[in-house]
């Protein structure tokens, strides 16, 4: 069933506080990694499945009577869903150590599953609104997450994350109200069927204006993402790798893209814009990372570079851009919540983030630095890991569309993006140890596991590269690359 | 007609600018209240009854005692802000409103009419049980998720947190 | 039967490669034994595909483009004889490697190299051959650091650069055929082969220079010597000796038969040429060689010398000739290579100077290496007679006489070489020095023993190696079809002018050895003095002693001369120009960045709101 997405990680937020009360150690760990676990394994099962067969939309049934919920489980929402899966799963199993620094686990957790119900409950929705209001469900547990340590820093940042997305979401709410003023309904398919006449022009640009601004901003675009480098260092190092990861991307460049290429339509406007944004993006994030010293701002204004990285991929609209985009998700969202969690491994160790003081930790703390390794040359694009193919791809993609000045920008961020990586891994971990980290243990048992764990994928993936695009990206290119035709046939129901 | 709309939006407007610009935090909460008001009016005239009543009972009711009685527990720090606010605000303001003006004359025409027969209004619970029954999980998601956050936010800390 | 049949030849020694890395020192024994099982698992199954001889596995990965194998006559032949080479090497290593610190590692490098040396064999399209050709660069590179002399690193280095040299040239080619012919698909290439002329000539030479350094023909050669030293015995008893031989003159088949159609064309003088000059420069440097290990490195490459030869003549006779002078170069070269192995366990040196008179002591050991040498230089009825004289006489036909001539001096100064050698280590008086030393182990033994049987039962009975590996060769040959060859009938005749011009330069090397011996007071490593002090001759050597002619050594110190020019009138002049411009702009624009980011929410929003009105201020405008 279609509904154990979303009902799964509801139903056990909604418990964990008091089974938290009952089990202080080991249940709310035990049950928050189960349940990611199944639903993984349940999305590559069963999921696969209802893809297959092209029968993603639901409707579900509540004692013989019609309820008017739909569900869509294509190409595009299946894949979202294994990436949203995969990388929560390392990402609780990092939690069950690391938040022993923070304490009252069982309500960590609970804020957490409803992060991961809203953002698997946006990737299903099939209506506008919908998508709103579960794009608030994760963001509003986000603010709460980030704010999670208590401490001024972690609570400025959270507090100036929330006014800004408030901001956000209220432009997303008038270009909604736009669209249902002219359409009468906010189903994808009539949105899609209405605006596909074309005589819309005007208020499909004035949208899109506002939903760039909306979904921009959550997905940290030049220049709606000032929040970012404040929000992630800040929050606890799982949140930091989650909102990095996943709630950037699902949040904004899924529902980006949803609407855009699915219900908009790419026309050269949009595409012009998406490609202009993307490359400013990728360019402000690389230059600004550079003067960084704190670990984890230094990934997070990475982070802005890499959506732009997507965001360019999906802005070109060719067939392989589409699929480089896509796959570049994925790949980030691995490697940048591998290395979030690794700098979360470090502050843990030595209890600072500041690169000025590291030096020399790759001796006392091989596992970290292995991973890290790993990480950041996925990051960078460096084969055979997996983010070397899918930014390949987003270039190549470029190139087919004749987009020559975008793509020379891309490799260049690219050296520039393997530049910074190198410095921090000689800064943090190579080089002479400092005599204040002599005696610096490695991290405990599952944090060292989830990073193994996230890093082994990572090269996985890498090399087996053919299945993975075949089994789950090439579904949703598809699903991208038929853009209003799909919404029309698809989603109305 | 008109003059009441137009006092409402007025009234709307300035009462928010003084939600955020006045110093003392129980007027900026009763200053909120009162914007909330003039909505539930705008709301009232648009023959939008449920959202009118909505309105008025959570922002200018619940949201209200909740500022108040929260105000009224804490010491009052005088923060030294700085002058500039105070008066780039208002002159940005004007300037802002002068171009939003200019802008939405030159954009009204070229906004198209509905192009589908307005239907009935349904009645409320139609619509909240029936035609969006989906966000209703949405919605219960986002309580549970305000009430967790404020139980992290203020949960005893067991260590050092 | 099942084409996946053919994944096993390349899973097999990786799984036995992974296990071999990751079993722990302590655990002794299992490593030589999975290897030896493992090798002769992938013996059974390589003569299985070498009976069945025909059968095609396609994996697609995308539309244009997919994982493919297909097995035929040619590359079942060399299949079946890799994994025999394979197997000899795990027997030989049991004893040699058994104490190395790093024996993981070596088996882990073995058996990739045999994995990845099935999969270009099997490949049947570019990228896939081009994917496991790579492959083997990293693990030649990891198998000479196993040496452990001060210059191993260096060594290492040179021979992945020259190689890498090499693979790159190949890729560009391969690159150029792909554009020109529109397809990658090796059997759909081979099916109309395309003369070598104009772009198809440079495309063939730049894959040609790919085979070349493979196999280590000049000017590609000059790290094998090093290695020689440098690198433990075993791998060069298995690469130089015989897998770099059988992929390099694999690959110079397929793209001189199958692949483009050389005769006549410029493509099989040049590789005449480099085969030629190949035999006589590196037999000279053989010659005054005091090392053992080295001389048989310079052999190693002038032998693949005369297997370039007989490919280059295009003719049926002399391609055969080449091709059987692979296989039994690799047979009696790892024999000889085993051998320098075996006497370096037992007396812990190879240097000529210092042994002597081990016949007695070493008798099989001794036997073997008669028989082997005299099959290397080419003495009746042996293998190495049948198949230098097919090149010879295929160099003969070609009507380009030098060439068969250089192939004559060649087998000169071959055979003066090893009856050095010989001389030096097992005949003559006993060096007092050594120790007592026993027989070597049975390991060391069976192999060599099954490589000079070889020797012989190839050379006499030569029908079956003509019968079965080579006659069905024949059919890809444009030349051949129609016709029937039975190189075996003649094969051994003596009475043609080019065998006996051949015995006639085996009877010139006798009489050198024994004057320079005596010239030298009888102290057999000297024998080849004589040549050395030649007028041209010496100077020659002198410059090859100093790496003159590397063109490797020469071409660092170019380049290191050439760092230093730019570096004092390019380099420091940009350098300033970046400091002072550029670093200070981007610091600057860091700056400005910076600032903007200044924590400030009010500005954050500002920003916000800019962005909103710029993009809806162009969507507007741009949208249609």
């Amino acid at each position: 069933m279609v509904s154990l997405f979303i009902l799964i990680p509801f139903v056990l937020a909604a418990f964990l506080p008091l089974i938290e009360k009952i089990s202080k150690r080991f249940l709310p760990d035990l049950l928050t990694n189960l349940g990611i676990l199944f639903l993984l394994i349940y999305t590559m099962t069963y999921g696969q499945q209802i893809v297959a067969l092209e029968r993603g939309i639901r409707q579900l049934q509540w004692f013989n009577e019609q309820l008017n919920i739909t569900f869509a489980l294509d190409g595009f929402s299946l894949f979202m869903l294994f990436a949203i899966y995969l990388v929560s799963f390392g990402v609780t199993l990092f939690s069950i150590d690391y938040m022993e620094h923070y304490g009252n686990k069982g309500i960590f957790y609970a804020l957490f599953m409803i992060m991961v119900g809203g953002m698997s409950g946006l990737v299903l929705a099939t209506d506008l609104f919908t998508i709103y209001v579960f794009l608030e469900v994760s963001a509003i547990s986000s603010y709460g997450l980030v704010a999670y340590g208590l401490k001024h820093d972690e609570l400025e940042a959270s507090f100036k994350y929330l006014m800004l997305s408030a901001v956000a979401t209220a432009f997303l709410l008038l270009g909604i109200m736009f669209i249902f003023g002219i359409n009468g309904s906010l189903k994808l398919g009539d949105i899609a069927d209405r605006f596909a006449s074309g005589e819309y022009r005007f208020v499909i640009g004035i949208c899109t204006g506002f939903f760039i601004f909306g979904f921009g901003l959550k997905a940290a675009l030049v220049p709606f993402h000032s929040w970012l480098p404040d929000a992630h260092p800040s929050a606890p190092a799982p949140i930091s790798a989650m909102l990095s990861g996943l709630l950037i991307k699902v949040s904004g460049v899924y529902a980006l893209a949803r609407v855009f290429l699915n219900v908009f339509g790419l026309n050269p406007a949009i595409s012009t814009v998406l490609m202009y944004l993307g490359l400013i993006s990728i360019l402000v994030g690389a230059i600004l990372a550079l003067g960084q010293n704190d670990i984890k701002r230094m990934l997070a204004y990475s982070s802005i570079s890499q959506v732009g990285y997507i965001i360019l991929g999906f802005g070109a609209g060719t067939n392989l851009a589409i699929m480089g985009a896509l796959f570049h998700i994925l790949n980030h969202a691995l490697a940048k919540g591998l290395l979030f969690l690794n700098s979360g491994s470090v502050e843990h160790s030595t209890g600072t983030r500041d690169l000025d003081k590291m030096g020399g930790l790759g001796k006392r703390m091989p596992i970290t630095a292995a991973t890290t390794v790993v990480g950041s040359l996925s990051v960078a694009g460096v084969p055979p890991l997996n983010g070397f193919w899918s930014k390949l791809f987003i270039i190549i993609g470029l190139l087919q569309a004749k987009a020559y000045g975008f793509a020379f920008a891309a490799i260049l961020a690219s050296i520039i993006t393997l530049w910074y990586y190198i410095i921090i891994q000689r800064r943090a971990f190579f080089g002479k140890l400092k005599e204040n980290w002599k005696d610096v243990k490695e991290v405990p048992f599952w944090m060292a596991v989830s990073t193994i764990f996230i890093a082994l994928i990572c090269i996985i993936i890498g090399i087996g590269f053919p299945v993975v695009i075949s089994n789950w990206i090439e579904p949703a290119t598809k699903v991208l690359e038929q853009g209003i035709n799909f919404a029309m046939r698809w989603l109305r129901l | 007609m008109q003059i009441l709309y137009l006092i409402s939006i007025l009234g709307l407007v300035v009462f928010s600018i003084l939600a955020i610009l006045i110093k003392d935090l129980l007027k900026a909460a009763l200053s909120l209240m009162g914007a909330s008001v003039f909505l539930a009016i705008i709301f009232f005239f648009m023959k939008a009854y449920y959202a009118g009543v909505f309105e008025i009972s959570v922002v200018a009711g619940l949201i209200t005692v909740l500022f108040v009685s929260t105000i009224g527990l804490i010491r009052s720090d005088d923060f030294k802000e700085s002058k500039m606010p105070t008066i780039i605000f208002p002159l940005f303001f004007i300037w802002f409103i002068i171009i939003d003006i200019l802008i939405l004359s030159a954009l009204v025409s070229k906004f198209p009419l509905p192009g589908f027969k307005v239907p009935e209004p349904n009645t409320f619970g139609e619509v909240f049980w029936h035609n969006r029954t989906f966000d209703l999980v949405g919605q219960i998601g986002i309580i549970f998720a305000g009430v967790f956050s404020v139980l992290a936010l203020f949960r005893k800390r067991d260590k050092n947190g | 039967m099942n084409p996946g049949v053919l994944l096993i030849p390349i899973l097999i020694p990786v799984i036995v490669a992974v296990i071999s890395i990751l079993t722990p020192r302590s655990i002794k024994g299992l490593r030589e034994f999975i290897s030896v099982i493992g090798g002769v698992v992938l013996v059974y199954f390589a003569w299985l595909l070498f009976d069945y001889k025909n059968l095609t596995l396609n994996l697609p990965w995308f539309d244009w483009l997919g994982f493919d194998l297909k097995l035929y006559h040619f590359n079942a032949f060399t299949l079946l004889w890799i994994n025999i080479f394979g197997l000899l090497i795990s027997l030989y290593s049991i004893i040699k490697m058994a104490n190395h610190p790093r024996v993981g590692e070596y088996y882990f490098y073995l058996f990739l190299t045999v994995a990845f040396a099935n999969g270009a064999i099997l490949a049947d399209n570019f990228v896939v051959l081009l994917m496991f050709w790579e492959g083997l660069l990293l693990t030649l590179y990891g198998f000479i650091t196993l040496g452990n002399t001060e210059n191993t690193q260096r060594t290492a280095t040179k021979a992945f650069i020259i190689n890498g040299f090499c693979d790159f040239c190949m890729i560009f080619g391969i690159a150029l055929l792909w554009y020109l012919t529109g397809k990658a698909s090796l059997s759909e290439i081979s099916h109309e082969p395309v003369r070598a002329t104009g772009l198809y000539l440079l495309s063939f030479i730049m894959i040609m220079i790919g085979a070349l350094g493979k196999g280590g023909a000049m000017p590609f050669h000059t790290w094998i010597p090093d290695a020689a030293i440098d690198a433990p015995v075993s791998f060069m008893a298995f690469l130089p000796g015989a897998l770099e031989k059988l992929l390099g003159i694999f690959l110079l088949t397929r793209i001189s038969v199958e692949l483009f159609v050389i005769k006549d064309t410029p493509a099989s003088i040049v590789l005449m040429i480099i085969g030629s000059i190949t035999i006589v420069l590196a037999v000279l440097m053989a010659l005054i060689q005091k090392d053992y290990k080295k001389l048989l490195s310079f052999h190693a490459i002038s032998q693949y010398g005369y297997m370039v030869l007989g490919i280059g003549t295009a003719l049926p006779i002399g391609i055969i000739g080449g091709i059987f002078h692979m296989l039994n170069n690799a047979i009696y070269k790892s024999g000889l290579f085993m051998i320098a192995g075996a006497v370096e366990h037992r007396t812990g040196t190879t240097e000529m100077k210092k042994l002597g008179g081990l016949k007695d002591e070493m008798p099989i050991t001794a036997i073997c290496y008669l028989i082997l040498a005299a099959a290397i230089s080419g003495i009746w009825p042996l293998n190495g007679f049948v198949s230098k004289e097919l090149v010879i006489h295929g160099a003969y036909e070609t009507g380009f006489v030098i060439f068969a001539i250089a192939g004559w001096v060649g087998a000169i100064f071959t055979f003066l070489s090893f009856l050095k050698a010989g001389h030096s280590i097992f005949l003559g008086p006993r060096n007092k020095e050594l120790p007592k030393i026993k027989e070597a182990e049975s390991p060391f033994l069976i192999p060599m023993i099954i490589l000079a049987v070889l020797c012989v039962v190839f050379g006499i009975y030569n029908y079956i190696p003509f019968k079965y590996f080579f006659e069905p060769l024949l059919e890809m040959h444009p030349e051949a079809i129609g016709h029937h060859y039975d190189f075996s009938a003649h094969a051994l005749d003596l009475i043609n002018p080019v065998a006996a011009v051949s015995i006639f330069m085996l009877l010139i090397g006798l009489v050198i050895h024994l004057y320079g011996w005596n010239k030298a007071e009888k102290r057999a490593y000297m024998a080849s003095e004589v040549i050395h002090r030649l007028p041209v001759l010496s100077t020659l050597y002198d410059w090859s002693e100093a790496r003159f002619f590397d063109m490797y050594e020469q071409g660092i110190k170019f380049l290191r001369g050439l760092a230093n020019v730019l570096y004092v009138a390019i380099d420091r002049p940009i350098d300033y120009f970046y400091e002072k411009t550029v670093t200070l702009t981007g610091q600057a624009f860091t700056k400005i960045l910076q600032y903007a980011h200044n924590g400030h929410y009010a500005n954050y929003l500002a920003w916000c709101i800019a962005g909103l009105v710029i993009i809806v201020y162009v969507l507007l405008s741009i949208i249609k």
